[in-house]
């Protein structure tokens, strides 16, 4: 075929590869296992060669050659570690450390610090430097809303100044001065405050830029990951939650430390936006709710799941056999598919006769741009599309219905999933308080205590997306895995098994141990899905049949 | 004062431009115009230049940090830009130097507190067989003595 | 071997820069040869190549080879960049040629312009340069009033535009990818190669950068023809170049010699000799890069680029730095230090970390704190330098630190205390 690549012979630390041309010598060789240190390359930028930590000997070239820039010709041989090839390299790291501070004490980045592993793996020599190092101005200085400068740490990799140039193409950062004087910096006065700033903390090899949020919160060795998906908006950027459990008095006890990206060449390459590495604190704020409540009297109280569940199932039947009065569920796209495929059996089975209400309306602006922000700011409006609980499907209505139906007194049960519609008139417009005030039973699933949880009847306690297991699908079509980083807090239960036990409760037949078991059984019936199932979809995710 | 350039300035800057295929590569002398017009070059005249060639501030920033010859800070009426390079230091840039320091009062990097005098010492002004040498303002001086310095300092208004 | 006047003759003619004086010599003649004789861009090449005339601004690069390297079916534009950004230290011939002989460096461009297609031509003169910038300008306006350069030049329908762009202060911007950075409108930083300029170069095009006394031969080549020029001087070292001296002799200047003069000839003929008739200590033979020479060297070896590479030091820039007996070699080294880390782009580690740790080693031994670790240190980081840099720049700053430190390396342990074996030099658990 036309633009087949040309492949080419390549011998790598004397053992035959082949690789297709135009491949550069540190990709060929990361492709096949070699890991060739470097700093200011990056996949995702331009290829600066500034750092010269990849250097590499190939035959027939008397300099040793940077890995990064030069691509793969037939017949070349390429050494990796002889001694010429360590000593450079050693060489590069020795200058990389000249002015160096000796901050590790006190540098976030210690325990994930390109220096501290390179020195470890290729190092391990003892300092000759016998000088002052050059003092640099700004040090432990905010040059954004969420970026902190320390000029000295600063290797001047450039990766920073490219991503700034290249992705948000904002350009606040650059290089001033030249020599040892040179420092990054923002121009003077000015902030970085793209919607991707935090980005340049991630590339950044050292400790020069640093999240002002996570700034002394946790070591990161007491840290774990878990592969997730960002649940901010409908693009679904893929994720790394970084939490901490092994050291509970750190941080105010919060367990969720620090959203990263991760790379997912479909989805979102290697970044991810601010707002959706900022929105997650709610997980461990103070106003989770963490049993179900009941209205007593005038107060909500503490109670149990089987009394709640008991006590909402009777209201629902008996809202359900009366003529007068309607029964209706707020369906969000905060659901993950199992929990919205168990709420269209329940539907179905237990309660045929409610109304289904939508609304991509949330709790946060709608903002958009080209690079990844989605004004939807729901994870999972796609899926609920593909199984028919959106506005788009005949038989469900726009929550704006639903608020008339509520305020002319027609409801006389409502089940709201997530939203919080009295706290947010901004998004989902006026009147929602008085409306939910003369819904009969108001019956709130969520995460945290807000406005219209203050007014339901009964609150069930959800689980956040970090604590639970479930699959969301973006706005491309693109399924993908949140999985499970720590265990939901308190007495909450993830939103499937909520919707199970009040299936139960409702006398229908639902027996499902986990999620994966309800994907398996979604994946079978609906046809979108067909095929599907964790495996398939894996860390990178997995496009639904009909998009 | 608003920084600005009046219509012939911008008439001249166009005139710059047209010399390039690419805006930018006019800044080298759109930036020695800003630095005749408004002394030296501060944040706000950077941000002018950066929106006369359609640049990113930042941009303009680097390119004025990274030049000896922009000047960030003001210098005195007179700037002394005297090479202290290998050829000029065996021809006794030192003793100059030395010299600037007795009648002036002031060291490399220093301004007279009159302002009148500003001395930097500077790298190989390529004119070394004349060494030592300097530039006062922009005219060159070189087979310097101290006391043909006297002159050159007695004779600058 | 006696002096030629080739180039230098214009130094001694007065009023040289100014166009009629020119013209009187025999100016432009070459060019408008070339031009009305409609000569094919082969012709051009062919005949500076068999001329051997190499590049003089420092890498010595045969200039007909490099014209041939611009790819012939491009679509253009292509660019011809003149480097007049003279700043390596000692090197002060390109000075004389703006002041004295404008037009013999705008007639050499302009045939090799033609030789690759460029229509334009940038000068790129170094910031400093403020009286040679003034008699450049001069000098292109009535250029191109009398219809040599711009449109249509020497009535023959083609363009060649000259553009003059200052420099402002950086050494850097004399390495000529770094200048084409520069030109385009930004920090004077080298780029990455492949690919090479005269493939893609400013802004993008196919670029020749010369320099300014590699051009000013052109025309002489074309007049005089390329056998004389090879002739003059020896096998694959053209013709002759100009040679500058300064520092410690009685007669510094610029002498143009042929290529193959012996050393021993110009410094103690030519230059008359140490000045006070001192001794000879040392000698940079071209620019402050060059590895240092010691007397014997120095009154052994013959001035051209096979000589001078036969025994580990470069010809350069032709820029001789002639010290006498009571020059102290350790600050000199370091005043070198000090220039290579000032002028540093910082973009790559190992030049900008590395120049810069140098020279604080050099200011701690000449204020005297220095032990004889000091030293040997000081040619490994030289030694890890270069060659793993992006441009040269990192190679010119290592090759005086090596070679000074080798070649007088009594003078520089008188400088600092012998060391004791620190607790420090081995690992705790060793």
């Amino acid at each position: 075929m036309a633009d087949e690549k040309k492949m080419v012979r390549v011998t790598i630390d004397g053992s035959q590869y082949e690789f297709a041309e135009g491949t550069t010598v540190l990709e060929a060789a990361k492709s096949v296992g070699i890991a060739i240190p470097h700093y200011c390359y990056h996949p995702g930028l331009s290829i600066a060669g500034a750092c010269r930590m990849c250097l590499v000997e190939i035959e027939k070239i008397p300099k040793l050659q940077i890995a990064c820039y030069m691509t793969v010709a037939d017949g070349m041989a390429v050494q990796t570690k002889n001694e010429r090839v360590k000593k450079a390299r050693k060489a590069m790291l020795e200058f990389h450390l000249v002015n160096h501070p000796l901050d590790c004490p006190v540098c976030d980045q210690a325990g994930e610090c390109g220096l501290q592993i390179y020195y470890m793996q290729h190092g391990l020599y003892i300092s000759r430097v016998r000088e002052n190092k050059v003092k640099k101005t700004k040090k432990a200085v905010p040059i954004g809303p969420h970026v902190m400068l320390d000029q000295e740490r600063c290797i001047l990799c450039s990766r920073c100044v490219r991503f700034c140039n290249e992705v948000p193409k904002t350009s606040e950062l650059g290089f001033f001065s030249r020599g040892d004087r040179e420092i990054v910096d923002v121009f003077p006065g000015r902030q970085i405050d793209n919607p991707y700033s935090m980005n340049v903390i991630d590339i950044c090899p050292v400790g020069a830029l640093l999240s002002k949020e996570f700034r002394f919160k946790t070591r990161v060795w007491y840290l774990e990951s878990a592969l997730s998906v960002c649940p901010r908006c409908s693009r679904g950027c893929n994720i790394f939650i970084d939490f901490n459990l092994r050291r509970p008095w750190k941080n105010d006890g919060r367990r969720l430390s620090r959203l990263r990206p991760r790379q997912n060449d479909q989805v979102n390459k290697w970044w991810m936006c601010d707002e959706g590495r900022l929105s997650v604190g709610f997980v461990d704020d103070d106003d989770r709710i963490e049993t179900p409540l009941m209205r007593n009297g005038g107060e909500l109280e503490e109670t149990g799941w089987k009394e709640a569940l008991e006590v909402a199932a009777g209201q629902l039947k008996k809202c359900s056999a009366n003529q007068d009065m309607e029964v209706a569920v707020l369906v969000s796209g905060w659901a993950a598919n199992e929990e919205l495929y168990l709420l269209r059996r329940l539907l179905a089975e237990c309660l045929p006769g409610a109304r289904v209400a939508f609304t991509v309306a949330g709790n946060f602006a709608p903002s958009e741009d080209k690079i990844l922000r989605k004004a939807d700011k729901n994870p999972n409006t796609t899926g609920a599309g593909l199984l028919g609980l959106t506005d788009s499907s005949k038989e469900v209505m726009t929550a704006g219905d639903l608020r008339e139906m509520a305020a002319a007194g027609k409801i006389g049960a409502l089940v709201i999933f997530y939203h919080d519609p009295a706290g947010y008139p901004q998004t989902y417009g006026q009147g929602w308080a008085e409306a939910l005030g003369k819904v009969g039973s108001l019956i709130y699933v969520g995460t945290n205590s807000c406005a219209t949880s203050q007014q339901a009847a009964i609150v069930l306690p959800a689980a956040a997306f970090a604590e639970r297991e479930g699959t969301v699908t973006n706005f491309e079509g693109m399924v993908q895995l949140q999985n499970r980083a720590f265990g939901p807090l308190g007495e909450s239960l993830p939103g499937w098994e909520i919707v199970q036990r009040l299936g139960v409760a409702l006398g229908g037949n639902f027996k499902y141990s986990c999620a994966e078991g309800i994907f398996d059984e979604l994946a079978q019936k609906v046809e979108a899905f067909k095929g599907l199932d964790y495996r398939k979809i894996g860390p990178q995710g997995c496009k639904v049949k009909t998009y | 004062m608003p920084v600005q350039f009046d219509d012939e300035k911008l008439e001249q800057v166009q005139h710059l431009i047209e010399h390039y295929p690419q805006k930018k590569a006019a800044i080298g002398d759109v930036l020695y115009l800003a630095q005749k017009q408004f002394g030296h070059i501060t944040p706000e005249v950077e941000i002018y230049i950066a929106s006369l060639l359609d640049l990113p501030a930042s941009y303009v920033h680097q390119v004025v940090t990274f030049y000896v010859m922009y000047l960030q800070k003001p210098v005195g009426r007179h700037l002394i830009m005297l090479c202290d390079n290998v050829s000029c230091l065996l021809c006794g840039a030192e003793d100059l130097v030395a010299r600037i320091r007795e009648k002036l009062g002031i060291g490399p990097g220093e301004t007279t507190p009159d302002n009148k005098f500003t001395l930097w010492t500077v790298e190989c002004l390529g004119a070394c067989e004349m060494a030592p040498n300097l530039l006062l303002d922009e005219k060159f001086h070189g087979n310097l003595t101290p006391e043909k310095l006297d002159r050159i300092l007695d004779e600058a208004e | 071997m006696a002096r030629v006047k080739l180039i230098s003759r214009f130094f001694e003619i007065q009023d040289s820069h100014l166009l009629p004086i020119y013209e009187a010599s025999g100016g432009y003649a070459s060019a408008r040869r070339v031009v009305t004789e409609n000569w094919p861009a082969d012709k051009i090449i062919s005949t500076v190549k068999a001329s051997n005339l190499r590049g003089l601004g420092g890498a010595g690069f045969p200039t007909g080879m490099k014209w041939s390297f611009v790819p012939k079916d491009h679509p253009g534009p292509r660019y011809l960049v003149v480097n007049a950004d003279e700043s390596e230290p000692g090197t002060f011939k390109d000075r004389q040629i703006l002041l004295n002989a404008p037009h013999l460096l705008l007639e050499g461009a302009i045939i090799a312009a033609l030789s690759f297609g460029a229509e334009d031509a940038y000068i790129y003169v170094r910031g400093e340069y403020y009286e040679p910038v003034r008699i450049m300008e001069a000098a292109l306006e009535d250029a191109e009033h009398a219809g040599y350069i711009g449109r249509n030049i020497f009535g023959s329908g083609r363009t060649l535009r000259f553009h003059l762009h200052r420099g402002a202060g950086a050494y850097i911007c004399g390495e000529e990818t770094a200048l084409l950075s520069s030109l385009e409108g930004f920090k004077g930083w080298p780029k990455l190669k492949p690919p090479f300029p005269a493939v893609k170069g400013l802004f993008g095009k196919p670029t020749i950068i010369n320099n300014v006394e590699t051009l000013s031969y052109v025309p002489i080549v074309i007049e005089k023809g390329p056998e004389y020029f090879a002739g003059l001087g020896i096998e694959r070292n053209g013709g002759a170049r100009l040679f500058g001296v300064s520092g410690h002799v009685k007669r510094p200047g610029v002498y143009e010699l042929p290529l193959g003069t012996p050393m021993k000839e110009l410094i103690y003929e030519h230059c008359g000799g140490l000045h006070q008739d001192r001794k000879l200590k040392a000698v940079i033979p071209g620019g402050s890069s060059c590895p240092v020479l010691t007397p014997e060297e120095a009154e052994t070896v013959n001035l051209d680029f096979d000589s001078l590479a036969k025994i580990g030091s470069m010809l350069g820039s032709g820029g001789l730095i002639v010290m006498d007996d009571r020059t102290d070699l350790v600050r000199v080294l370091h005043r070198i230090c000090k220039f290579y880390s000032y002028e540093s782009c910082g973009q790559c580690t190992p030049c900008r970390e590395g120049t810069g740790w140098i020279t604080r080693i050099m200011t701690r031994i000449v204020e005297g704190h220095g032990t004889s670790q000091d030293l040997d240190d000081l040619v490994d980081i030289a030694q890890m330098i270069m060659g793993n840099t992006i441009c040269p720049l990192g190679d010119a700053a290592a090759m005086p630190v090596i070679s000074f430190l080798t070649k007088f390396r009594a003078e520089f342990e008188k400088a600092v205390k012998p060391s004791k074996k620190s607790l420090m030099s081995e690992p705790v658990g060793a």
